[in-house]
């Protein structure tokens, strides 16, 4: 725990579930953990490279992450805990990093670890590839210093709030300058067989089957990793990955599907936990867009009838399984310090629904559809039909949608696109009137929250402002707190920005959607919510 | 067969092969989707997009990068993948021998059994063993793969423990020589036998319709007369009934593919199946590119060895 910081009853409870992935203990090398072991972990596709650096793949994360290291790392509670670094100072409030690296880390083929590497990852392989780093800090980055081998500072042209949520392995893993430098960081061989600082060096690449890897002997945190051995197996069914769980042939899965988890639950072979930390996406959301460009959904009483019109606990239940919880704010209920508590959501009251339907001039008269009687920008007689885009995977949503908008006279059509097709025509095209989409707000709402609502976030760039909600209050409040690095003064900017957008509903918020893990019950140790999941984990023989 | 038939069969091999290409070629460029955005993820910006399109040619018209793939093409350069970051050749020729295996053996699987079967049912028409083959097949030709794929997993794996549900090799075991091939073919049943299911049941019913043509003839008939042995009669019956029965094995060639994809996914078969759905839903161009171009020449090559086989089958047939 980092001293000073206080952690209220609801946090403990919100992260009982996490925090038994670490059972017994959090704390590396102070356990009473026997080494040895083999992990097989079931991942959904094949990763392509093992470069986490070059991209924001899912795929790639999960698959490579245990083979590096970011400056620093994350504790359960998402804050920053040292990692290659050890420790930092923050300067002229918030416009220079100044980071002290470990000493003694050693690259696995052999090579020494030095800040060279550090500047090298970033100048040339992060802030060109990795797509989220790239896009948050590229623009605000002045420069990065190594003026030691042990020393990295990253200067910025004003004070930068986010940057300690963003040097973990999963938003900056560093990568070895002797092996990149002058190359292709794309097409570079070592991207198939990586050399990193991590707590397991790579063996072996199946393509398409497996990657095996083995325990670094010479990692920097003493006394880690217990395993010996982790294979990643590539089994892209999630029905086989829970099957497989069952019969043995694999130990560790990232997600279990709904139908599948109260089996595992009730099986003493097995144990389980809720995180939303993913590699791909952390502290996701699924959210329901409004075209703001519409006639029909400009009024504010339109979008407020129907964000009451939606259950959301049944959209908890049916799609869910009650794997998550109902959203209680904009912001994601993970990042505790930013989430704004209390606020008032509309909850489901289709009485009240109707009554504002009605009041806003969509009548009901002889079809079940209303028609629009004076409602702006719309002829009259218009019948109250909205498309909802959504991908095929959240077609379950659609359904509830279609449903339960249909008993408030709105007709709902369904348009599923794959999500290569569902970007450019919401965010390009802004083809639609409504849609759904999980956004994750990441480590810090500037990484993942800021894109949905500051108006300089409006297409064409894929899962920003789909909304197109404009407001300078909201934007100059989001600009202040990107700027602000005390924490208390953050959290109350963002606390201010939550209740404005409750009340002008550019989206209606649905559910938050963490990821179940599974694993054998022979196995423990498991951080579920950082990329080196596996630093401390051990595995009875 | 003369020497020239056959240069003139390989020589229609290159604009067949340059048509698919062209063809797949602009239905994947104009099909919506955006590789860029798939490799980006949700977090990217615009200056990102406009960096990875130039660096990918996907910023110039489609006609230039037709005509630059073209190019590369005729000089055996496949392209580099946009997700793997390596070339198409490398990408897709390490996955091929998992598919050749798993596709030739359920090949093979479903046209011996098929042959079998389907001459046991000639040979019982009407009888209790007719019936059963009949009904099977006909079962077996209405599942799809996908279903049985999972029931065979859930009752054959994990209800007898008997096979493994997914994967090539045991992952906790690193074997070699003999004991690795014994766990490669230990992991190949279930997949095989999904996949060779449907083809089985239609080779079964094919078989069974020639067969019973045969014996039905002058010949069989004439045959039986002279006291030839059941056994010969229903032989000649079969080398008759062969001949509709490989046009339509080999031209299953490519549906077997097709399945392949299914059976790969849900069994964690590391091959061009499994491949093929991923390059699918990243829009990796390059990598679908070169597989449309592997499996139409393989189509193309088993469609003239079955040409080949009808001469070597029927001594009328002559290819000058």
């Amino acid at each position: 725990m980092i001293p000073g910081q206080r952690r209220s009853i609801f946090h403990w409870l919100a992260f009982l579930a996490v925090a038994t992935l670490a059972a017994p203990a959090s704390g590396h090398a102070q356990t009473n953990r026997s080494p040895g072991g083999t992990l097989v972990v079931a991942i959904s596709a094949d990763p392509g490279h093992l470069n986490p650096a070059i991209t924001t793949s899912g795929a790639t994360h999960t698959a490579a992450e245990l083979i590096y290291n970011g400056l620093l790392g994350r504790d359960e509670r998402g804050d920053p805990v040292p990692d290659l670094a050890e420790s930092w100072v923050i300067e002229q409030s918030g416009a220079v990093y100044r980071f002290r690296l470990r000493d003694g880390v050693t690259w696995h083929d052999g090579t020494r670890f030095t800040a060279a590497d550090v500047k090298f990852s970033f100048d040339e392989v992060l802030l060109k590839f990795h797509a989220r780093t790239k896009a948050s800090m590229s623009g605000a980055l002045a420069g990065i210093e190594a003026p030691d081998d042990r020393t990295v500072i990253f200067r910025f042209k004003q004070p930068y709030a986010p940057l300690l949520q963003q040097l973990d392995a999963t938003e900056a893993p560093i990568v070895a300058k002797h092996l990149y430098q002058g190359s292709d960081p794309q097409t570079n061989p070592a991207n198939a067989s990586p050399v990193g600082t991590g707590p397991f060096k790579f063996v072996a690449y199946k393509k398409g089957a497996e990657i095996r890897l083995a325990r670094n002997a010479a990692y920097s945190k003493r006394g880690l990793p217990y395993l010996d051995e982790i294979v990643m197996r590539v089994i892209p069914d999630p029905g086989t990955q829970v099957l497989a769980l069952e019969s043995g042939e694999v130990d560790f899965l990232w997600g279990v599907p709904g139908p599948h988890q109260s089996r595992l639950q009730a099986d003493a072979r097995f144990r389980m936990g809720q995180t939303s930390y993913h590699p791909g996406g952390s502290n996701c959301i699924m959210t329901v867009s409004f075209n703001l460009d519409r006639p029909t959904l400009k009024d504010v009483r339109v979008r407020r009838a129907i964000a009451l019109a939606l259950d959301r606990d049944a959209f908890l239940r049916q799609v869910l399984f009650n794997e998550g919880k109902v959203a209680t704010a904009p912001i994601s209920s993970e990042i505790l310090w930013a989430h704004a508590r209390g606020l008032t959501l509309p909850s489901f009251d289709r009485a009240e629904a109707e009554r504002l339907l009605e009041a806003s001039g969509w009548k009901k008269e002889r079809d079940a559809t209303r028609v629009a009687r004076g409602v702006a920008g719309v002829p009259d007689g218009t019948r109250f039909t909205l498309d909802f885009l959504h991908f095929p995977a959240f077609a379950k949503y659609g359904e509830l949608m279609r449903q339960q908008l249909g008993a408030v006279g709105i007709d709902v059509t369904q348009r599923p696109l794959e999500p290569a097709v569902f970007a450019p025509t919401v965010f390009k095209d802004r083809a639609f009137d409504t849609n759904v989409i999980s956004y994750c707000n990441g480590p810090d709402p500037e990484i993942g929250v800021r894109r949905m609502y500051h108006s300089s976030q409006i297409g064409p760039a894929p899962f920003t402002n789909a909304a197109g909600y404009r407001n300078e209050r909201v934007d100059a409040l989001f600009d202040r707190a990107g700027r602000t690095v005390e924490r208390e003064r953050r959290s109350e900017l963002y606390r201010q920005i939550q209740e404005i957008l409750v009340q002008e509903l550019p989206y209606v918020w649905l559910v938050e959607t963490p990821t179940t893990r599974a694993w054998s019950a022979r196995c423990s140790g498991f951080k579920a919510w950082t990329g080196l999941f596996a630093e401390e984990a051990s595995c009875k023989r | 067969m003369s020497p020239r038939y056959l240069l003139r069969r390989v020589a229609q091999v290159v604009p067949a092969v340059g048509g698919i290409v062209l063809l797949a070629f602009i239905v994947i460029h104009t099909a919506p989707g955006d590789p860029v955005l798939a490799l980006a993820g949700e977090h990217g910006d615009a200056a990102y997009y406009a960096f990875m399109r130039q660096k990918f040619g996907l910023d110039r018209s489609l006609p230039e990068q037709l005509l630059a793939y073209a190019s590369r093409l005729l000089h055996g350069d496949l392209g580099v993948s946009y997700v793997h970051g390596r070339p198409v050749v490398d990408v897709v020729s390490e996955r091929l021998p998992a598919t050749l295996l798993l596709t030739t053996t359920a090949l093979a699987l479903s046209s011996a059994g098929g042959l079998a079967l389907g001459v046991l049912a000639a040979r019982r028409a009407d009888r209790t063993a007719d019936f059963v083959v009949r009904t099977g097949a006909l079962l077996g030709y209405a599942t799809p793969s996908f279903w049985l794929a999972q029931i065979a997993a859930i009752t054959l794996a994990l209800g007898t423990g008997l096979f493994p549900v997914q994967g090539f090799t045991d992952a906790r075991r690193q074997l070699a020589g003999g004991r690795y091939v014994l766990d490669v073919l230990h992991h190949l049943v279930l997949p095989a036998l999904v996949l060779a299911a449907g083809e089985l049941a239609l080779t079964t019913r094919l078989t069974r319709a020639g067969v019973l043509e045969g014996l039905a003839t002058d010949y069989a008939r004439t045959a039986r007369a002279k006291g030839l042995p059941d056994r010969a009669v229903v032989r000649h019956a079969l080398r008759n009934a062969m001949l509709p029965l490989v046009t339509v094995i080999g031209g299953r060639v490519g549906m077997i593919v097709t399945g392949a994809v299914l059976v790969e996914t849900v069994f964690a078969w590391p091959g061009l199946g499994q491949l093929m759905l991923s390059s699918i839903q990243t829009r990796d161009v390059p990598v679908l590119l070169g597989m449309f171009l592997l499996v139409s020449v393989a189509v193309i090559i088993v469609n003239l060895l079955t040409d080949l086989a009808y001469a070597w089958l029927d001594p009328r047939v002559r290819y000058e």
